[in-house]
């Protein structure tokens, strides 16, 4: 679903990943392809299939979850099913595999190149300093703040640039080590901005209505065995009350870490890696969003690489 | 998959490594490594928000520039500027910000009489075609206006900020009566 044929319609919310090692499920074999054995196709079959009765009705899940279409997940699992179970789980297994492409990148202090992505001149052209007046300051948020100009509050950019790039490096490993990333925001203005954002790097995003017990009750409201997030993203840590978004409290709760875009107003205790900065200005929105977008590509395109260049080695040498 | 749910405890990571020292969580997650790696600039553990009681304050300073002091006299005798901010050009100078420039050249040349460098900085912006309007009375008034006690100029002032507080106590006592809260 997330990298199914294409068509990546990066839907909100958990999947079960029933070949993963990472849950005790074994792979069922309801699958409508045939091929009980593939991850991905039992993956698919779970959305597909008829919701079992006094479940949630269909239209209720494809809204919560964010997919593009029900035709656009049978067209994938038309094209998943035919494929037998490629090579990719006996790569993993190898243990040099793990020596040389997983924990290589660790060993580099900026493996990505994060830092050219932005700059102090470019954070201050986004509008990135701009926090709110002082009546509105979180305590908290006082180390990070520069000064108050006649009022309001501006954030200091030497402090949010080296917070930026401790962001987006971890955001960047995560993504090399195919985590799963969620975005979530509750500002409306930019919902459609950060779906998109989600969509194109084929990660996940939830910018609706957060329901409760949605990480803490998973197993409940997905099914047993679902996979978690491996990584949340705030761009808005409040919710539509000024109060902290649940999910950071949650996140916390179930050992998930979180990257998030803290404002003078909001709580950065419980956020791993804070990234001070104005979240309400849209061009420091649409900064922030092109430059997670351009990590995460650039990480998953390094993974891919790296394989193939690995996958090629072994091919020379069992020719040898 | 053994989870510590106390989010107040410790920071993720310490918790983390924790059941897996213990023993009690198998397998490593993918991020434990990373952060290990790059940990943060500030452990992310819980902190109750305290209330700051007595004379406390945060230290946070108030960010002012020289060409302030500039401003204020600028603004307090012409009133806010005669053109509208463009605030879509981002090199974009308002009437104000010339008046300083104009006013820190003549500065720097070697004058030091502030009231001479108020004037010669609005005659050379005068000659550049930017009209300046004084606001109301004009600034020199407002200077005396501590000292003396009546002056036919001063007194004119004085009548119009009792007339304002005269008619707000009159507009708060109406409200009231009609019951509506006020703004």
């Amino acid at each position: 679903m997330r990298r199914a044929g294409g068509q990546a319609a990066g839907g909100g919310g958990e999947l079960s990943s029933a070949g993963s090692a990472r849950t005790d499920r074994l792979p069922t074999a309801r699958s409508w392809s045939g091929a009980p054995d593939r991850a991905s196709a039992a993956l698919l079959s779970v959305w597909t299939l008829p919701p079992p009765p006094g479940a949630w009705p269909k239209s209720l899940w494809l809204d919560f979850l964010r997919k593009a279409t029900p035709e656009a997940s049978q067209l994938s699992n038309r094209t998943f099913g035919s494929a037998p179970a490629p090579t990719v789980s006996k790569l993993e297994d190898r243990s040099d595999f793990n020596d040389e492409i997983i924990n290589e990148p660790l060993k580099h202090s900026d493996f990505f190149n994060v830092k050219e992505l932005f700059s102090v001149t470019s954070l201050f052209n986004a509008r990135v300093h701009l926090g709110h007046k002082a009546g509105c300051r979180h305590r908290f948020m006082e180390p990070y703040i520069f000064g108050n100009r006649l009022g309001q509050d501006i954030i200091d950019l030497e402090q949010t640039a080296a917070h930026l790039q401790l962001a987006l490096n971890f955001m960047a490993h995560v993504a090399y080590r195919k985590g799963i990333i969620l975005f979530v925001s509750r500002n409306r203005q930019f919902t459609h901005l950060i779906e998109n954002t989600a969509r194109d790097c084929g990660e996940y995003a939830h910018t609706r209505y957060f329901k409760g017990g949605l990480f803490t009750n998973a197993s409940l409201l997905f099914g047993p065995g679902v996979r978690l997030p491996d990584l949340i993203i705030f761009l808005h840590t409040l919710n539509n009350i000024f109060e902290p978004h649940v999910a950071v409290r949650d996140a916390a709760k179930m050992n998930i870490p979180t990257v998030g875009v803290v404002d003078t107003n909001c709580n950065p205790c419980l956020i791993t890696y804070p990234i001070p900065g104005n979240d309400d200005s849209p061009p420091s929105v649409h900064l922030f969003c092109s430059l997670f977008q351009t990590t995460i590509t650039r990480a998953k395109e390094k993974r891919r690489r790296v394989e193939t260049l690995y996958r090629l080695q072994g091919l020379q040498a069992a020719k040898r | 998959m053994a989870v510590s749910r106390v989010e107040t405890v410790g920071s993720v990571f310490s918790r983390t490594r924790g059941l897996i020292r213990a023993g009690v969580l198998k397998e490593k997650p993918l991020w434990l490594d990373i952060y290990k790696a790059f940990p943060p600039l500030r452990e992310p553990v819980f902190q109750r928000a305290r209330l700051r009681y007595g004379k406390a304050k945060a230290e946070i300073q108030d960010i002012f520039y020289h060409e302030d002091r500039i401003r204020v006299k600028f603004y307090s005798a012409y009133g806010s500027g005669q053109k509208p901010f463009d605030l879509f050009n981002p090199n974009f100078q308002s009437t104000c910000q010339r008046f300083v420039e104009k006013y820190i050249e003549l500065q720097e040349l070697g004058e030091t009489d502030e009231e001479k460098l108020f004037v010669d900085a609005g005659k050379a912006l005068l000659a550049e075609g930017v009209i300046l309007r004084r606001r109301g009375k004009a600034k020199t008034v407002s200077w005396k206006y501590e000292h003396t006690s009546l002056k036919p100029q001063t007194q004119l002032e004085e009548n119009q900020p009792q007339q304002v507080l005269q008619e707000q106590r009159s507009e708060t006592h109406e409200e009231q009566l009609k019951g509506l809260s006020p703004p």
